[in-house]
């Protein structure tokens, strides 16, 4: 049966504003991919019809896209998968990338932030041990395996809620690639690794798990949480977001739980005055509303097995 | 989920009368800067004839940040919170954030599934003679009305119908992703709270922003993040008509309440109240807005629920 692909159109050399095109596709059936769709829509129907595609086989990253309001590889969506009621499917660029023609986007901003990263191993000059080869344990060579999948197709950046509202983010596949370098015992780089990603607002992400829809399952959140702890070993604890885990960690060891009021003060700093009048509005809103959290919280019951936990595991806390 | 079958019986009393009784874990937020949701839960399980015990020894889940510092500190914490309740005979964790209910659920997968997680909890927890069997089941309120109320009782026991109010859901990120963690109901397409709304009599509004990040856990990164994600997110659902929004979790009420002010220079005025989860629902069972705390709202619910005929005049 006939299904229809709603096709987002802009050419930025010719149109000011979008439109879209409908192509009926009579000819092929619903088993297909997304991909073969578009490919018979362009060579049987409307030649002018872009979009970027390599490998057909979910590797070289190149095809991802919005299919029906959901980023992903079109070579890797069947078309019987997503199939609306009135038998449309929407195709649309990736969201938080500028389109450039159809559904081909301007990817530069997501390669600047991989290339920053100076994405290539940084061994340490002289290895005695090993001249021409550098040996890996199965076991560190594991904690690569999964982020080595990423195929760059940027899926995890499209939909990511920070990048939609402050592009400086490195965004979900670039920590990812950090931590790649980062955990390889092989690259000596660690902290300047550290440094550079921590500059490029590494602790904006909000833990949002968008990026757990990785249609290569590398799905980056815990390499971000990974890099995360990396920083605050590097030392790289100046900054908000370091002292936020800092001072949870802190209350939660005196109180057992996450003291509101003190966690505010030791993110912004206590002392920070110009910061801590930026989240008085806040404050003022929430008091005036009655919704005062308390100054000083009671430890809950046995607060001292807590504290047990965190000292045989020797959490880091702020001090 | 199934429903909570292995509960002892209460001599004397038929089936329908015994009290269900589940561990109630309701987490910092609650307990601090948003008591009304502590209280509304409580007058709702009271309407509901289900027995909340609170694990008043319990500690934070972690709350996604404890993991930045130390990945197993958050995970022996939790099982020293499932321990309790083992104690104490229960074997459902009721949660009213969302938060909790992703992190202690991550915790509690990965403590089940790899043995090294639970002989080191337990190591641990052994120091305090305390001990995790593994028996407890992570539930958020949502699939506790869902699934052991069930909609079509809850529709019963409607005595105030939402009267068609346009209320947009929030699921937020943390009850529904990731689907391998909690895989209730599907993260790209959930559909739990547009059901209740429903049941409720309201009317539900779809928009994409409802399965987005409220911007909470970076709202202290740098200026104006979370403003702009609740702005982004809350323009939507005001443009798809909505009066009102539902939200199953605290720290995504505490955004969307306290930052769309700061949103309307770049997203406009959208002014639309956030509901907690059990105040919406207490107020369709015919609780009082005021008791269900609905006047600790920055951004207030009166006009909207008096002009649907929810809540007297005194409700501002
Ligand atoms: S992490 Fe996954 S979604 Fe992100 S670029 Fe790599 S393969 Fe694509
Ligand atoms: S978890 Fe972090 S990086 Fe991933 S989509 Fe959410 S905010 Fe972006
Ligand atoms: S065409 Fe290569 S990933 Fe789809």
């Amino acid at each position: 049966m006939a299904y229809t692909l709603d096709i987002f159109r802009f050419d930025q050399a010719t149109d000011e504003v979008p439109h879209r095109d409908r192509v009926e596709i009579t000819e092929l059936p619903e088993t297909v991919t997304v991909l073969d769709a578009l490919e018979h829509a362009k060579a049987e129907i409307d030649g002018s019809i872009t979009f970027r595609r390599s490998c057909r086989s979910a590797i070289c990253g190149s095809c991802s896209m919005n299919i029906n309001g959901t980023t992903g590889l079109a070579c890797k969506t069947p078309v019987a998968a997503v199939l609306k009621s009135d038998r449309s499917i929407a195709i649309d660029p990736m969201p938080n990338f500028q389109p450039m023609k159809d559904v081909v986007v301007h990817m530069d901003p997501f390669w600047d932030k991989y290339t920053r990263l100076k994405p290539y191993l940084q061994p340490k000059d002289k290895d005695s041990d090993h001249a021409t080869e550098r040996r890996v344990s199965p076991e560190d060579m594991h904690k690569l395996v999964a982020v080595a999948n990423c195929v760059m197709c940027a899926t995890c950046y499209a939909l990511c809620p920070v990048v939609s509202v402050d592009p400086a983010f490195a965004g979900p596949a670039a920590i990812a690639y950090a931590y790649r370098f980062i955990e390889d015992v092989r690259d000596s780089k660690r902290k300047e690794r550290a440094a550079q990603i921590s500059d490029d607002y590494l602790w904006l992400c909000a833990h949002c798990y968008a990026c757990s829809y990785c249609p290569k399952h590398v799905d980056p959140h815990d390499d971000i949480i990974a890099v995360k702890r990396a920083t605050i070993e590097e030392g790289l604890v100046d900054e908000p977001g370091p002292r936020h885990a800092l001072v949870v960690a802190k209350t939660v060891k005196q109180t057992g739980m996450l003291h509101e009021t003190e966690v505010i003060q030791g993110t912004v700093g206590r002392f920070n005055i110009k910061g801590l009048l930026k989240v008085a509005p806040f404050g003022l809103r929430l008091a005036m509303a009655g919704k005062i959290p308390p100054l000083f919280l009671k430890p809950v019951p046995k607060v001292d097995e807590i504290r047990t936990i965190f000292d045989t595991l020797e959490a880091p806390t702020l001090s | 989920m199934t429903m909570v079958m292995d509960k002892p019986a209460i001599k004397g009393k038929s089936k329908s009368a015994q009290m269900r009784k589940y561990g109630f874990f309701p987490g910092c937020v609650a307990k601090e800067s948003c008591k009304e949701l502590f209280n509304s839960t409580m007058l709702l399980a009271d309407r509901l004839g289900i027995e909340l015990v609170e694990l008043t020894a319990a500690s934070c889940c972690g709350a996604s940040v404890l993991n930045d510092t130390n990945r197993d500190v958050a995970r022996v914490l939790n099982a020293r919170t499932y321990a309790q309740a083992e104690a104490l005979g229960l074997d459902d964790v009721i949660t009213i954030c969302s938060t909790c209910t992703g992190h202690m659920r991550a915790a509690n997968k990965e403590l089940l599934e790899d043995e090294r997680h639970m002989g080191q909890a337990n190591a641990i927890l052994g120091k305090f003679g305390a001990k995790y069997d593994g028996t407890v089941k992570v539930r958020h309120l949502l699939w506790l009305l869902a699934d052991d109320i069930g909609l079509d009782e809850l529709k019963k026991m409607v005595v105030r119908p939402l009267n068609g109010l346009k209320v947009a859901p929030f699921y937020g990120c943390h009850i529904i992703r990731p689907e391998s963690v909690n895989g209730w109901e599907s993260a790209r397409n959930p559909h739990s709270l547009e059901d209740l709304i429903v049941a409720l009599g309201g009317e539900a509004v779809d928009y994409a922003g409802k399965t987005r990040c409220c911007g909470f856990h970076v709202q202290l990164e740098k200026d104006g993040i979370a403003a702009n994600m609740v702005g982004q997110n809350m323009r939507m659902a005001k443009d798809q008509g909505a009066e009102a929004v539902l939200t199953p979790c605290p720290l995504c009420h505490l955004a969307l309440d306290g930052y769309q002010a700061d949103a309307v220079s770049r997203w406009g005025r959208t002014d639309l109240p956030i509901f907690h989860l059990p105040q919406l629902v207490g107020l369709a069972l015919g609780i009082d807005p005021s008791t269900l705390g609905m006047n600790k709202h920055i951004i207030s619910p009166g006009l909207v629920l008096q002009e649907h005929d929810l809540a007297p005049a005194h409700v501002a």
